[in-house]
């Protein structure tokens, strides 16, 4: 009993902790966090869809799946790189980090049309 | 002077046209007989032969000019061995000759006696007959052989056993039994080459007349076979008969009662029998040809050089008989055409239109690979039709499959939607402070 | 200090340009030490393989993409065709066939053939430079200078990529090597283009070779290790997570790939450490944004909870694999991971000789000095230990392994071996050449000899003339020693403020004397090199040579075979065949076969198998259900060529008793020995590869004595009752047979009788001997 409520009270603290520590964030950090769940979000729908109704155009569940996942991978490594916290990457221009980003997200797309149909 | 020489000018294009492929028909025949008496006492034979078109040659057997070729020509389309007691052939002629004469597509008629030779003997062996090895036996039998005037040792026997067979024949019924005097053969079962036209009945046994039976004879009833026919792979056809004297006028005449029955017939069946089975033997019937083989896309008229699978295809082949003068159209339901792997994935009846001409459509099967039309027509008494055309058949192509699956739009959504993001989602990293 | 930076920045570009005219000299050199069969025979498609691979090409060229995508191939195993987009890697088609239509659209007129023969030199070149990109990053550039100078000449690659040698790995090998480093570059980078660029590079990868599994698995067990020692960092999480994913995409473009790039097991590791990377990401994160207190919490929060949901999840996993019967790996993964897999359940694969495990010698033959270098290269990618020296050392020891499974995958372990013998060899200069730099008398450095140097001292004045590689290796690992023992006491925490850099230095004379040896074990390498491909591995092998008293003898009977095959058959005739053969009688003698070096279908293999190992009259039923109309024979036994049919017959059995088990291996045996003498069992004289490899191989010297297996044979005088030889080549080695057609008449039951003797009877008979059997 008590260790459940001194779980119960852990968790409260904890999460308490990690909702006050993230609001500190920046906020550009929290729109592309937000796009993230965006892509992950899509990509759960899609895996429900295929639970229910099959797997049968394999590849367009594929492509599709892979593209919210790429994307959301995709915008975590451009977090990384754009967020001033990061010593490894404080000599790294955010332009630079965007174009990369843009670079890789234009194969991604590009690939993902090829592989859709 | 000029009138000669018109007339063989007029001769020559006709005597070129007289053995061609398109005619199957043989026109000159070679006989080789022991001694010429047989030439007269098988008269009535001969002349039905020759009635019907054929240039019958006699010659000796033993002739030292005779010959089936000369300068790698074959010089007869026919050969009839009206010689069973000789050894050794004259001329050029020996049991390997007249198989590579018959090898080559040509018409052999073989008829031996009950003192055949060995050659006679060999010859019929090759050809898949089997005489009876025991050389003085004679095909005897007791409750079925002729009733005659004299008393005899039953080896006259009249036989009505015959093939069912119309082509073989003759669509008219033979009425009387026909009247064999000889040696009897037997053939192998598993020989699909050969076919008994005239068996003796259950009751007659291979034995020699003259002396007691010690051991069992060795061809028994039904199996024995008087008149036997081949059809070689190529066609060729052979009839092989132990018995000349069948062939005689004086058979084709006298009047014919099987012992134990009591119709007596004025005429054996000889006559009838023996012209409408050297009509078959010399392709007057039953001698069919399959031209025009095409196949194409419904829809189409070219013949293309590879199909996919899951396409509409038709198929037709034309198939003519040889009425002894002309082609005819030949007409039957059951002539099938397979699409053929390894196995036959499609199996169907062609339909014809009465004028020879079969087609019939079907489905390319789901599987991809190499097929062949398959076209195997063997019928009993007609020559064997074996077609074959190698086609391919290819999978769809990249883009032969549906280009946008219903299934699939949820899919097709989300990617879109992970683009639209994507844009509206740099706009606004790039534009916020 | 302007001054020292001018002069600095001089010397960086001098540096630069030196280097840039090395790289260039590398590849010329990479480029034609391959060219020897070029100029020892002709320039022609050596081996098996390549033939379909130029074939293909030749189509491509003929035809455009489009249709060579398409391409439904109906001239081989027939009948069941085989589809060539779906079943064949595409990269090395499409490259050659690309820089055959870039040549000719610049109007350089070289035929496909010869662009198909020089694409592998050519790309060998860039193979080498993508070493020294690769080492580079690694070490530094005169490591990456040693180390492609001796990719440029590794015995082990130049086998498979001489000129001539149109094969998979041709490309493959620069493909894998360029990916390599662009992930290194990648990890010390931290920059997506470089991420975007090695997925494009393993894209390449993927259509070109089958081993692109090697890739799809070491880097995520690098990245594993790397998580585990505790370097994880968030240039590994760009280098890893976009490369998993665009990868994972790309492969499943290629069609020979498909789906098996989420379904299969050689896939599953790179999944399973990206959904681990993710937590140990979000670990990190979480770590970062919290006290640690509260993150203690975190912990044991999650570890209860979580850990429970993780392990139903590998349940679940668990049992998915486990349901297929091979657990999700592909029969060549399996006899990869396992030795012994292939030889019990798949003869097919355990038939090849290039899938025997190697010997010992063959690691001499095909590294060379390097299997010397590499344990010092890598003692020498450990200090300092950073991910890509990790990563190096990781690949060498993966490779050693599965070269030692399989000798073809010593291709592998070549790359590997250079760069850390690179490493090594460039260390060992360094060390070198900088004792001699400080011992010159305008500096005075002499103090900082210390105590690790005195050990060095002490094996210095041993050192006498001698030209021995071991002691110069010893040498080369006390000298490492010694310096990472003084290099220990350097690296403690980094609160020292004095970072006093401490140089080991060497006598002179010691240094002087190591470097020479050094050029000389490099002078040996080279020597060998050369060696090797001059005389080991530039045999095209469709044509044979021998060296006799009476000069050179060719042996060109394979082509002669295929040219007779061309000339004298219609196009549409099916030749039947080992399926050794397949390709070169598809690309050659243009004619439909039967089985070929695909080896896809096993059935229809062993249908083959069991046709020659049957009696004439079987094999005839077979071959004529298969439409065949030739059977093509390889027969050395007239010349001693060891690679021909009766050598192979074994596996035909025991291929084709795999799946008709009326084909037993022990009929063939005569007390577990394979003979053909005449102790050999009936069931081996009857069968039909014994026949058509001996018909009327006594008239050659009247004894039938078969110089491959050194007898003489045991049924000397026989004839061939359902096949007609056809044509024989001039050294007997290919010979060509044709089904005799159905008798036209089936003979009666009576047996012939023997001719009478009399005197008017001509007897026309040949005057053959009546054998026994």
């Amino acid at each position: 009993m008590a260790k459940t409520s001194s779980t119960t009270k852990d968790a409260q603290d904890l999460f308490h902790a990690i909702w006050s520590a993230y609001s500190a964030t920046p906020t550009n950090l929290k729109i592309i966090d937000l796009y993230v769940v965006f892509a992950v979000f899509t990509a759960l729908l899609q895996v429900v869809y295929m639970a229910l109704v099959g797997t049968f155009p394999f590849n367009s569940f594929l492509s599709g799946v892979l593209s919210c996942v790429g994307t959301a991978v995709l915008a975590v490594c451009l977090r990384i790189q754009v967020n001033k916290e990061n010593k490894e990457f404080k000599d790294l221009a955010p332009e630079r980090a965007f174009a990369d980003f843009v670079l890789c997200n234009l194969v991604l797309h590009l690939v993902i049309m090829n592989f859709l149909g | 002077m000029a009138k000669l020489i018109f007339l063989i000018l007029t001769l020559i294009p006709i005597l070129c046209t007289s053995f061609s492929p398109d005619k199957p028909s043989d026109r000159r025949i070679l006989v080789l007989v022991d001694d010429f008496a047989v030439k007269s006492s098988h008269s009535l034979y001969f002349k039905s032969l020759q009635s019907r078109g054929f240039d019958l040659d006699f010659k000796l057997a033993d002739d030292p000019k005779i010959a089936l070729q000369r300068y790698g020509q074959y010089l007869y389309d026919g050969l009839v061995l009206f010689s069973p007691t000789i050894e050794r052939f004259g001329g050029s002629i020996d049991a390997a000759a007249i198989l590579d004469f018959v090898d080559s597509g040509h018409d052999l008629i073989v008829a031996a006696d009950n003192n055949a030779s060995d050659l006679i003997r060999e010859i019929a062996t090759e050809c898949g007959v089997d005489f009876d090895e025991d050389y003085t036996a004679m095909v005897v039998d007791h409750a079925g052989y002729a009733v005659s005037s004299t008393e005899g040792d039953h080896t006259l026997i009249a036989s009505d056993d015959f093939i069912k067979s119309d082509v073989i024949l003759g669509s008219k019924k033979i009425e009387a039994p026909v009247l064999f005097q000889g040696i009897g053969h037997s053939l192998n079962p598993s020989n699909r080459l050969v076919l008994k036209v005239l068996s003796a009945s259950p009751t007659a046994f291979s034995a020699n007349p003259k002396s007691k039976l010690t051991s069992p004879p060795s061809l028994l009833g039904s199996s024995i076979s008087l008149v036997s026919v081949i059809q070689a792979r190529n066609n060729a056809r052979i009839l092989i008969s132990g018995s000349l004297s069948m062939f005689s006028n004086r058979f084709f005449n006298s009047g014919v009662q099987k012992a134990g029955s009591p119709t007596k017939h004025d005429k054996s069946g000889n006559e009838q029998f023996l012209t409408e089975l050297s009509k078959w033997v010399l392709h007057e019937r039953g001698h069919l040809k399959a031209v025009n083989v095409k196949h194409h896309k419904v829809g189409e008229t070219d013949e293309p050089s590879i199909y996919r699978i899951n396409d509409d295809l038709e198929y037709s082949v034309e198939i003519y008989e040889w009425s002894g003068t002309t082609w005819e159209p030949y007409v039957a339901d059951d002539v099938q055409v397979q699409f053929y792997m390894m196995s036959p994935y499609v199996l169907k009846n062609l339909a014809n239109d009465k004028k020879g001409h079969y087609f019939t459509s079907f489905k390319v099967p789901d599987v991809y690979g190499v097929f062949q039309f398959k076209v195997e027509y063997n019928r009993l008494g007609y020559t064997s039709l074996s077609l074959a055309k190698q086609i391919p058949v290819r999978p769809f192509r990249h883009n032969e499959y549906e280009r946008f699956i219903p299934a699939a739009y949820p899919y097709y959504g989300a990617a879109f939607s992970m683009m639209a993001g994507f844009f509206v989602f740099s706009a606004v990293h790039l534009y916020n402070k | 200090m302007a001054a020292t930076d001018a002069q600095s920045s001089l010397r960086h570009a001098f540096g630069n340009v030196l280097v840039f005219f090395i790289l260039i000299l590398i590849g010329v050199l990479a480029f034609s030490i391959r060219l020897f069969s070029v100029i020892k025979y002709e320039s022609v498609i050596h081996e098996f393989d390549p033939y379909f691979n130029y074939r293909v090409t030749q189509f491509l060229s003929k035809n455009g993409i489009y249709d060579f995508w398409n391409w439904f191939d109906d001239r081989t195993w027939y009948p069941l065709g085989r589809v060539i987009g779906g079943t064949v890697y595409p990269g090395l088609t499409l490259t050659a066939g690309t820089l055959w239509w870039v040549l000719n659209s610049l109007n350089i007129p070289l035929s496909v053939e010869t662009v198909c023969v020089f694409t592998a030199p050519i790309f060998s070149a860039f193979a080498s430079w993508a070493t020294y990109l690769l080492t580079k990053e690694v070490k530094g550039s005169g490591a990456g200078l040693t180390a492609a100078l001796f990719l440029a000449m590794v015995p082990s690659y130049i086998s498979r990529s001489v000129a001539g040698s149109y094969d998979n790995e041709a490309v493959a090998i620069f493909a894998l090597i360029f990916t390599f480093y662009l992930y290194i570059k990648t990890l010390n980078t931290g920059s997506l283009f470089y991420a975007t660029l090695n997925s494009i590079a393993y894209f390449y990868m993927v259509c070109s070779w089958g081993g692109y599994t090697f890739i799809i698995n070491l880097i995520p067990m690098h990245a594993l290790l790397c998580v585990v020692t505790g370097r994880y960092s968030s240039r590994l999480y760009i280098a890893y997570a976009p490369f998993v994913i665009l990868g994972t995409l790309l492969a499943s473009l290629v069609p020979v790939v498909g789906f098996n790039a989420v379904m299969t097991s050689e896939h599953f590791a790179s999944f399973l450490v990206f959904i681990l990377i993710h937590v140990v990401a979000l670990v990190y994160y979480i770590k970062g944004i919290l006290s640690p207190k509260m993150f203690k919490v975190a912990v044991t929060l999650v570890v209860s909870g979580g850990l429970a949901v993780c392990f139903a999840m590998i349940a679940v996993l668990i049992a998915m694999v486990a349901s297929s019967p091979t657990m999700g790996w592909s029969g060549r993964s399996l006899s990869l991971l396992d030795p012994t897999y292939a030889s019990k359940y798949i003869p097919i694969i355990a038939s090849v000789s290039e899938h025997q495990p190697p010997t010992w010698p063959s690691y001499f033959m095909d590294i060379n000095v390097l299997a010397f270098l590499v344990p010092a290269g890598i003692i020498a990618c450990f200090s300092p230990l950073s991910d890509a020296s990790s990563f190096v050392i990781l690949y060498i020891v993966t490779s050693v392994y599965f070269s030692g499974v399989m000798v073809r995958l010593m291709l592998v372990l070549a790359p590997a071996a250079c760069i850390l013998s690179g490493i090594a060899l460039s260390q060992a200069f360094d060390v070198f050449t900088r004792s001699i730099k400080f011992q010159l008398p305008s500096l005075s450095v002499d103090s900082h000899v210390d105590a690790g140097g005195a050990s060095s001292e002490s094996v210095g004045p041993d050192d006498t003339v001698k030209t021995d590689k071991t002691e110069d290796a010893h040498k080369e690992r006390t000298s490492k020693k010694s310096r990472k023992k003084e290099k220990e006491p350097v690296e403690k925490p980094p609160s020292k403020s004095q970072i006093k850099k401490r140089l080991s230095v060497l006598p002179l004379e010691t240094s002087i004397i190591a470097i020479i040896l050094l050029v000389l074990l490099g002078a040996f390498y080279v020597v060998h090199s050369v060696w090797a491909a001059a005389e080991a591995y530039s045999a095209p092998s469709i044509v044979l040579t021998s060296h006799s008293h009476d000069g050179l003898h060719v042996f060109d009977d394979f082509r002669e075979a295929y040219a007779w095959l061309s000339h004298n058959t219609e196009v549409d005739d099916k030749v039947a065949s080992w399926w050794d053969y397949g390709y070169q009688t598809t690309a050659m003698a243009n004619r439909t076969v039967i089985v070929d070096n695909n080896t896809w279908n096993n059935t229809h293999i062993a249908t083959v198998g069991t046709a020659m190992s049957s009696p004439e009259k079987a094999a005839w039923e077979i071959f004529h259900s298969l439409d065949v109309k030739y059977v093509l024979v390889v027969f050395g036994g007239l010349v001693g060529y060891p690679s021909d049919d009766i050598n192979k017959f074994l596996w035909m059995v025991r291929i084709g008793g795999g799946v008709f088990p009326h084909i037993k291996e022990p009929d063939y045996l005569r007390d577990g020995q394979y003979r053909i003498d005449s102790m050999a069992t009936p069931t081996m004289l009857n069968s039909l590869m014994y026949k058509l490899s001996y018909y009327r191989f006594v008239e050659t010297d009247g004894k039938a004595f078969d110089r491959v297996r050194r007898t003489e044979i045991g049924k000397k005088h026989f004839k061939l009752t359902h096949f007609e030889e056809v044509f024989t080549t001039h050294h007997w080695m290919v010979r060509l047979y044709k089904l005799k057609p159905p008798k036209n008449r089936i003979r009666g039951k009576i047996k012939k009788t023997k001719s009478k003797s009399t005197p008017k009877t001509v007897s026309k008979r040949k005057g053959l001997k009546r054998n026994p059997f």
